[in-house]
């Protein structure tokens, strides 16, 4: 499981540009499904690396389910050198996107991200009809309730908004 | 090829029902999905946090139960 205030509020303060997206994403929008990790979409400026390898410093990010002693240096030349990382810190797994599979990179999500204010911070989520769009785009079969979840509650809101 | 440069850049293709994900979508329970969109997003991630801890507790129970 995830800190998630502790985790908005560290890339927030952090001045980390960064959309909330995956399954915390869907939980804004509304879904009751278990999620356990914070997937954001991050930009990848040298400026923003520096900033997101800064704020998640003091949470000792490493990769997930790697073996314990791999030689991994939390820095921005690690970030600049790969793109998406399964993290586990100590406020949670906490997987950072450089792109996402149907959505692209930050940039290409950040028109269809809504901001957020949640735990004192603010911050930028998916919305909801992008999420429904990148989920269908992945293909996993895991998804499907997930995605029927989602377009259901995209009719409520609806219905609700008249 | 011009028609998918068209669906990248306007990155909102049409919405097309798909018929697993409408059979799927029979089996949502919508009375839990209105009581959610009532609450703020904050209550929502709270909610969640509650039920990620109750899941741990629960998979721990079940570790010392069944080992």
């Amino acid at each position: 499981m995830i800190d998630i205030p502790a985790a908005l509020r560290a890339l927030a303060e952090g001045g980390v540009e960064f959309i909330v997206v995956g399954g915390i994403a869907a939980t804004a929008h509304g879904s009751t499904r278990l999620t356990v990790d914070l997937d954001v979409a991050y930009a990848r400026t040298p400026e923003n690396i520096e900033r997101l390898v800064k704020a998640l410093a003091p949470f000792s990010p490493y990769l997930r389910g790697a073996p314990p002693g791999l030689p991994f240096r939390w820095d921005p030349e690690t970030i600049r050198n790969g793109l998406n990382f399964t993290l586990t810190t100590s406020l949670g797994d906490l997987d950072l996107l450089g792109e996402i599979t149907g959505g692209g990179s930050y940039e290409n999500l950040l028109s269809d991200s809504t901001p957020v204010a949640a735990f004192g911070v603010q911050c930028r989520c998916l919305n909801l009809d992008r999420l429904i769009q990148v989920k269908r785009a992945a293909g996993r079969p895991r998804d499907l309730e997930a995605i029927a979840e989602l377009e259901a509650l995209r009719e409520e809101r609806d219905a609700r908004r008249g | 090829m011009s028609e998918r440069i068209g669906w990248i850049a306007s990155a909102s293709p049409p919405f097309v029902p798909d018929p697993v994900i409408e059979a799927y979508k029979k089996d949502i329970d919508r009375t839990l999905l209105r009581e959610r969109l009532r609450l703020s997003v904050e209550e929502r991630l709270l909610d969640l946090m509650r039920l990620q801890r109750f899941a741990l507790e629960w998979r721990e129970a079940g570790k010392r139960a069944f080992r």
